[in-house]
Formats: C-alpha cells, sequence, structure tokens
C-alpha cells in the first residue's frame, strides 16, 4: 500500500450511451512514470478527469498514499497532491509567470509576498533546470518553456503525482528531448508522473510501465521491458497494425500549384509567411512539416482564398487564382481539410446532411432553383456516408455529437468525392485514433495515386517521412529546407524545425 | 453538493419540459409581486384567465394582442436563425407605423379601401426594412455589434415617433394630446370576427408564420441562412456571401416588425399615438426563443403571452393590480427560460459529501 502514490478501483464512468470506463484499476507507484496509453475514446481521459475530479466516478474508490479519498473538483485534486498539466495551457498570456503562479492560488491571503513567491520559483526552477525567471511574460516564452511553467504552478502547489495529457504534441523533437530529461529529473525529485500519449517511440523512451486502454476497458499493465511497439499497437486496437501503407510508387505528373514569393499576415496583423515558395505536381504528396505557428494554417487559407495574401502569386493549373473569392478557387478543384474542423469545415449544430452537401448545394439534384430537395440530399449523404464508413447516430443528428474521427471522414468524404485537382490537409490526422488515422492516410494516399496533388501539412513527422513524397520545412514563414523522406534523417528535419538550419546557412 | 455534468444530447422530453418550467416559474415570481399588492395572487391568476378566455369577447382580445406578437415573433425567427440578436423589433415596428401612417392620414382620402390597405402594408414592410437595414449594413460591412446598434435604433425610432405626434402630426382637434386624427375608415383594416377588434392582420401573421416555415425548411436561403448561422467560416468556404444574405434576412425580418405596426395602427387603435407598442417588440424576443425558433410554434405562444396582457388589462381594471405585474411575469419567463440553458446540457445531480 505504502508503494502506492495512487490507486484507484473498479472505477466505473457511465455517460449517456456510453460506457466511457469500465472497473479500471490502476495504479501509479511514487517515483514512477507511468504511461496511460489508447486511442481516442479509449477512456484515458475521462480517467484522468476523474483524477483530476473534474468529473465524479459512478463506481470505484481512488486511494492516496493509501488513504481513500474523494476528489469532487480540481482544488480537491490540488489539496491531495494531484496537478493536471492539460494539452492547451491555462496560461494568461500577458501576465509574468509570477502573476500566472499566484493566479487561483486559494490558499493565498489578500496580500501576496511576492518576494516569496519569486523566491520559490526560483527554487523549484534551479531544482528541476527549468530555466524559467519568474518575471518573463508567458507571451515571450517558447512553447517549451510555457510548458516548465505549467509544472512549476503544480509543484509550487505541491504536487506530488502530475498529470500530464499529450504533452508532446505541441513539441518539435528537440523540445520533447529537452521534456523528457525533465520527467525523469521530477521522477528522480520523488514525484509520481501519469503520461498520456499515443505515439509509441516515446512510450517506450520514457515510461517504466504502462496501461493499455481499449474501449473503456484496461486491456493490460504492462512493464516496459517486457513489450515491443508492435506489441502496445496491437494492444491498443485489439489487431495488427499496418505500419507499413503499402505507398505505391511515384507517378509525378504535371504541375499542379505554383506559389512564388508568398506573404501574408496572421489575425494579430504579425507577417507570418515571409516568401513562400514551392510547387506540388499532381500524383504526389508535397509535406509541409513546421512547429505549429510557423505560418502553416496562414498558408492553407490563403491558398483556399480564406485569408488575403500582402505579397506573391498562387498559380492553379497556370491561371493565377491569388486573392479569388474561396468558392471560385474551390470549383477549380481544390479541396480543404482545414485544422480545426468544427472551426471551419463543419457546422457543428447542423446535421450529416447538411454539412455532407455545404459544397453543393447550389447544384442539381440537391437544390432545383431557390428550392432545395432534402430527399435528394438525404440520399446523397446516405451514399457518402457508406462509402466512407462513417458512423452518425442518426443521419439528421447535429454532427457535433459525431467522434472526432468519423467528422473528419464526413469532412474528407465531402472534400474528396469530387476528385479534385488539388487536396490541401492541414493536420488531418490530429487528436485521431489509429484506426482512423489509417484511413485518413490511405484515403489521402489514394488521392495521389488517383492524379491529385496533395498538400500536407503536418505536425507529426512520423506521418509526413510514411506518406509524402517531398517535404519542406517551414520555418517563420519561409521554406527553409525542401526534403525526401528516403534521404534524410528526421533529426535534420527537427533541427530545421527548430530553425537551426537556417542560423547555420546564414553563419556560413 | 452540486454536480454539473455535460450532456451528450437533449431529449425531446426535456425540449418541452424546459419552456412549461419557465412559464410555471415567471407565475410563480408574478405571484410574490402580486402578493405585494396586498392580493390573493391565485385570485389574480384566475381573472387573469377569465380576462384571457372566459368569453367569446375576452378570447378575441387575446387573439388582438396575439397579431402583432405573431408578426414580430416570426420575422425575430429568420434573424436568430442566422445569430443576429436582432432586439430592435421595437423600433422596426414604430417606424413602419409611422410610414403607413403618412398614407393613412395624407393619402387620397377616397381611394378605395383595399388599394389604401394595400399601400399601408406596403408601407409598414417598407418602413420596418429600411429601419433593420441600418444594423444589417453595419453588421455586414463593418462588424458592428447588432445587440448595440438595434437596441440604440429603438430609441431614434421612439423619438421620431414622439416629434411627428407633438409636432406636425398631432390632430389639431384633439385638445393637444400627442395623438393624430382618427384614420378613415378605408384606412381601417378589415374585421374578421364581428363585434371585435380581430382583425386581417391575424390573418396577415399566420400566413406569415408558414412563409417563414417554408423559408426555413426548404429554400436555400434558409439553408444558407442556417450555415451562416451555424459557422461563418463554412459559410464563406462554400462561397456564401455573408454579407448579402444577413442583409437579405434582416429585411425580411424588419419588414415583418414594420407591418405588425401597420397592423396595430389600422387594425387596432386606427390612429397613430405615442404608446402603439407597449413592448410587443421585446415580448416577441421571448416568444421566439419559447417556441424554439419554430415560426409556426410560435402562433400558439403569441397567443398564450396575447392572453397574459388581455387577462393583464382585465386585472388592472378590475383589481388594480398594476399591468406592469405583466412585465414582471413574462421577464422572469425569459430569465428562468435563459438560465434553464444549463438544465439542457448539463445534468445536474446531488451527492452526498463522503467524510
Amino acid at each position: 500500500m505504502e508503494n502506492n502514490a495512487l490507486k484507484a478501483e473498479n472505477i466505473t464512468k457511465y455517460f449517456p450511451g456510453v460506457l466511457a470506463n469500465d472497473h479500471i484499476n490502476f495504479d501509479l507507484y511514487k517515483g514512477e512514470i507511468h504511461t496511460l496509453l489508447g486511442e481516442n475514446g479509449a477512456g484515458k481521459t475521462t480517467l484522468i478527469n476523474i483524477f483530476d475530479g473534474i468529473y465524479y466516478p459512478d463506481e470505484g474508490n481512488i486511494f492516496i498514499e493509501g488513504r481513500h479519498v474523494n476528489v469532487r473538483s480540481p482544488f480537491d485534486a490540488m489539496k491531495l497532491g494531484i496537478g493536471m498539466i492539460h494539452q492547451h495551457f491555462m496560461l494568461v498570456d500577458i501576465l509574468t509567470v509570477l502573476e500566472n503562479v499566484i493566479l487561483g492560488l486559494q490558499s493565498q491571503g489578500f496580500l501576496v509576498n511576492k518576494a516569496v513567491v519569486a523566491r520559490k520559483i526560483k527554487e523549484i526552477s534551479e531544482k528541476y533546470n527549468f530555466n524559467i525567471s519568474p518575471n518573463s511574460k508567458i507571451w515571450q516564452l517558447t512553447v517549451g518553456e510555457q510548458q516548465r511553467v505549467e509544472i512549476v504552478k503544480m509543484l509550487f502547489r505541491g504536487a506530488k503525482i502530475l498529470i500530464l495529457d499529450e504533452p508532446t504534441a505541441v513539441l518539435t523533437p528537440q523540445e520533447a528531448e529537452v521534456f523528457f530529461d525533465i520527467l525523469k529529473q521530477l521522477k528522480s525529485g520523488g514525484k509520481s508522473i501519469i503520461f498520456i500519449s499515443h505515439k509509441l517511440e516515446e512510450v517506450m523512451k520514457i515510461s517504466d510501465r504502462i496501461t493499455v486502454l481499449r474501449k473503456g476497458k484496461v486491456v493490460g499493465t504492462v512493464d516496459k521491458g517486457n513489450v515491443t511497439q508492435r506489441d502496445l499497437a496491437t494492444m491498443m486496437i485489439g489487431r495488427e497494425v499496418l505500419f507499413n501503407l503499402g505507398k505505391k510508387p511515384l507517378k509525378m505528373g504535371k504541375e499542379v500549384i505554383s506559389i512564388e514569393h508568398l506573404e501574408g499576415y496572421n489575425d494579430r496583423g504579425i507577417k507570418t509567411l515571409q516568401g513562400v515558395e514551392f510547387t506540388v505536381h499532381s500524383g504526389e504528396i508535397f509535406g509541409i512539416a513546421g512547429v505549429v505557428g510557423n505560418g502553416q494554417e496562414e498558408l492553407a487559407e490563403i491558398i483556399t482564398g480564406l485569408r488575403k495574401a500582402s505579397k506573391g502569386k498562387i498559380y492553379v493549373e497556370n491561371q493565377e487564382i491569388t486573392n479569388s473569392p474561396p468558392y471560385n478557387i474551390l470549383k477549380k478543384g481544390v479541396s480543404y481539410i482545414p485544422s480545426d474542423r468544427l472551426k471551419v469545415g463543419l457546422v457543428p449544430n447542423l446535421s450529416s446532411i447538411e454539412n455532407s452537401i455545404l459544397k453543393c448545394y447550389n447544384e442539381e439534384p440537391i437544390s432545383h432553383g431557390p428550392i432545395m430537395n432534402y430527399s435528394g440530399a438525404k440520399a446523397y449523404t446516405g451514399a457518402l456516408i457508406e462509402e466512407y464508413n462513417v458512423m452518425v447516430p442518426r443521419i439528421n443528428a447535429p454532427v457535433k455529437l459525431l467522434s472526432g474521427g468519423n467528422m473528419q471522414k464526413l469532412l474528407l468524404a465531402r472534400e474528396m468525392l469530387e476528385k479534385p485537382i488539388l487536396l490541401i490537409a492541414v493536420h488531418p490526422t490530429r487528436g485521431l485514433d489509429i484506426g482512423a488515422t489509417e484511413f485518413v492516410r490511405e484515403k489521402l494516399l489514394e488521392a495521389r495515386d488517383g492524379g491529385a496533388a496533395v498538400l500536407l501539412i503536418s505536425e507529426d513527422l512520423d506521418e509526413l517521412l510514411m506518406i509524402a513524397d517531398r517535404i519542406g520545412i517551414i520555418y517563420e514563414g519561409k521554406i527553409v529546407g525542401i526534403v525526401k523522406p528516403e534521404e534524410v534523417d528526421i533529426n535534420e528535419i527537427g533541427l530545421m524545425m527548430g530553425g537551426s538550419h537556417l542560423a547555420n546557412s546564414m553563419r556560413h | 453538493m452540486l454536480r454539473f455534468e455535460k450532456r451528450e444530447n437533449v431529449s425531446l422530453k426535456l425540449k418541452i419540459l424546459v419552456p412549461i418550467i419557465s412559464v410555471l416559474a415567471g407565475l410563480i415570481i408574478g405571484a410574490i409581486a402580486i402578493l405585494f399588492a396586498k392580493i390573493n395572487p391565485l385570485i389574480a391568476y384566475k381573472s387573469i384567465i377569465i380576462g384571457a378566455f372566459g368569453s367569446k369577447y375576452t378570447f378575441t382580445e387575446t387573439l388582438v394582442f396575439a397579431t402583432p406578437l405573431i408578426l414580430l415573433s416570426v420575422g425575430l425567427i429568420l434573424a436568430f436563425k442566422m445569430n443576429f440578436w436582432n432586439i430592435g423589433a421595437y423600433g422596426q415596428f414604430i417606424i413602419g407605423a409611422i410610414f403607413s401612417s403618412y398614407f393613412a392620414l395624407f393619402g387620397p382620402p377616397n381611394l378605395p379601401r383595399f388599394l389604401m390597405l394595400t399601400i399601408m402594408a406596403l408601407a409598414g414592410l417598407a418602413g420596418g426594412a429600411i429601419w433593420a437595414l441600418i444594423p444589417a449594413v453595419l453588421k455586414a460591412y463593418w462588424a458592428v455589434n447588432e445587440v448595440i446598434s438595434t437596441l440604440l435604433l429603438n430609441y431614434v425610432a421612439l423619438n421620431i415617433l414622439k416629434y411627428f405626434m407633438y409636432g406636425p402630426w398631432r390632430d389639431p382637434i384633439g385638445h393637444g394630446f400627442p395623438l393624430s386624427k382618427t384614420f378613415a375608415l378605408n384606412a381601417q383594416l378589415p374585421k374578421i370576427i364581428p363585434n371585435s377588434r380581430t382583425n386581417l392582420g391575424l390573418v396577415f401573421g399566420i400566413i406569415a408564420a408558414f412563409i417563414v416555415l417554408f423559408i426555413i425548411k426548404k429554400t436555400k436561403f434558409g439553408y444558407r441562412i442556417s450555415v451562416i448561422g451555424g459557422n461563418p467560416n463554412a459559410a464563406r468556404y462554400a462561397g456564401i456571401n455573408v454579407a448579402r444574405n444577413i442583409i437579405i434576412a434582416m429585411l425580411i425580418s424588419g419588414a415583418l416588425a414594420g407591418l405588425a405596426g401597420m397592423v396595430q395602427i389600422s387594425g387596432v387603435i386606427h390612429l397613430l399615438q405615442i404608446d402603439i407598442n407597449p413592448y410587443y417588440g421585446y415580448t416577441a424576443i421571448i416568444v421566439a426563443w419559447l417556441s424554439y425558433l419554430n415560426p409556426v410554434v410560435a402562433i400558439f405562444v403569441s397567443i398564450l403571452f396575447g392572453a397574459l396582457t388581455a387577462g393583464g388589462f382585465q386585472i388592472q381594471m378590475t383589481m388594480q393590480v398594476p399591468f406592469g405585474i405583466i412585465s414582471v411575469i413574462e421577464s422572469a419567463i425569459l430569465f428562468v427560460l435563459i438560465g434553464s440553458g444549463i438544465l439542457m446540457h448539463y445534468r445536474i445531480s446531488f451527492v452526498k459529501r463522503r467524510a
């Protein structure tokens, strides 16, 4: 008992229509890194939200250091020494590290002794080599540093158990390395860590033990030493995984899109594209790798006409489309899978039908003159859903009720049905489980083999290396290098993503 | 201790229950207010029901009050579907009334009734549409917040009405009251129930409700509106001209409010005066939401609110309960309705704290 930092017995949690956690047993030893591995919808998030007091289990018990506890709110969790670090940081950009640490601190009186807090932050930072100064403003910090501020916040509040929800999703491979060192130091400092990830490689690198969840149940808890990546993948999805998608040899055709010296601004008025140039040919997948926020999303929006270019030219099949209305570009055969499905791609409150017809509602047989033909639309959607195997509760149900994977399938179906000449996909597998990810990648390859030019913007390097034919690396709004996956080493790409390639070439 | 958990889906049962609870809660809060007037609320409510449904005549009065609510709420529904928060039906109603009064007061006196009424109805539609066009254009091209622009324009509309009523349009033989002269018969909407004030406007309202239902459910325009309301980015991507559709929808919404103004002066009061509009424009917002933005359901909800108004006048006359009580009840209903959004989207359970 004494050896357990946290122990959960028979945790069960129902949501309407779903058994999210089904009698889950989980234990975390003191000073270990224990990974929760599972596809989306396997119940990882529900389980950690129960540990953090966001949800309350319908059945089951939680013990902290052998003592039975009730965690009813994140504040309770904090008092029990449980600190959760969410994937999206809970930090206020314009405040300093110190101010963020104080924020929400309930034990603090009316007056805050900043000097004491600052000293304590420095102590923590030095102990774990965080290299964080209490007076830096959050917006001045890199993503990796912000993540460390989140950890400082939790340690400051006395967390002994840290729960990290997919912490590496936002980091470059190099930043991830630094992050793993920090985890190791936290561990040797006596902290117990629950780590959530679906990247098998890093799970194998960092974990002591791994608990695999599938469909709300524990498949098994294993010691890292006794398993391989392949074993874990099989446990996770219940069957053998295709690590090799059987990519066909490249049959590159004519140039479909060519971009010349493109410049543009983001929503905050910062110039995020500073002269992007590349071309994509029919029959190839051109990948763009980069750390989030280096202009990738703006690039996709400018090509599709949703954002204005301030300079430069875009040609699709030798016709200039720079700053044309989105509809004209779409009618040229350009399809778009945006990074945020619910913000641009889909209308969450409308049904699968209304979402499927978004691009063709204006045409026969979906409409006739000013009148919609909803029975025609329903038939059209039914066929779409069947071909792409989209699971919907009802065809009339709002799409916000679909799982992430099914939303993405619906979007893919809509965008690919009309055989685009250019398909722009931005983070198309972000947040999807292995099954859906595989499906999306297969479909992208299918589009390529069918002769489409595919522009794949992704933060997942493994994905790019697996399916792209060429990879352009974007850093601070410029393509700093174009490489072929079979000729390059992942570390080299990682360095370019972090800007060091550029720095070196400028120095020489 | 209370716990809130997000619901995945909202059941039909809940969708029906929530408005009923809201109305009941509104009545309970109203009862407290009535108690302050030292009157038994049960008796007051009984009088309201009798005042609204007690006889054939009182029921026709209920319909009289329901008529402008139907037209107004149906117009609002179209705007709300688009996520355009039109708070300005009050002002659009007034401008519609002013426009149509112009023809009633200064048009050729011996114009055939049908022609005069047609002109007045068109003028009312145009007046409301013009008043709605201002916030629509501001929103469509400069992203001006429509809640503020429509609300403020209500005051402008009211002051324009006051200008005409204290100034050029005041009836010279009206003993100085801010009223216009009474409309000639050719400018009065015909009654549809004899010996009552229930007029043709009710038919306009019902027709409008079905037209708007058709627009929403069957037309491309209706589809565009729901896409814009649900996600303007997706609408732009699909080539929907967001600005143009905002303007068209608001023109229709305002036009219906303006027509309600025409119906009120031509069908009920038969003259123009300052208080032609006892907050119908705001009550209609409550009606639209209680109806879940369904125009045909709005007909029935309007009748319910018409009953509340008719009954309210009844208790004011017979029991000296101020009419303000009715506003209290209506506001309380909206309040509870908004608050019950939590009920709709979260499951609430009681849990005991274990030691």
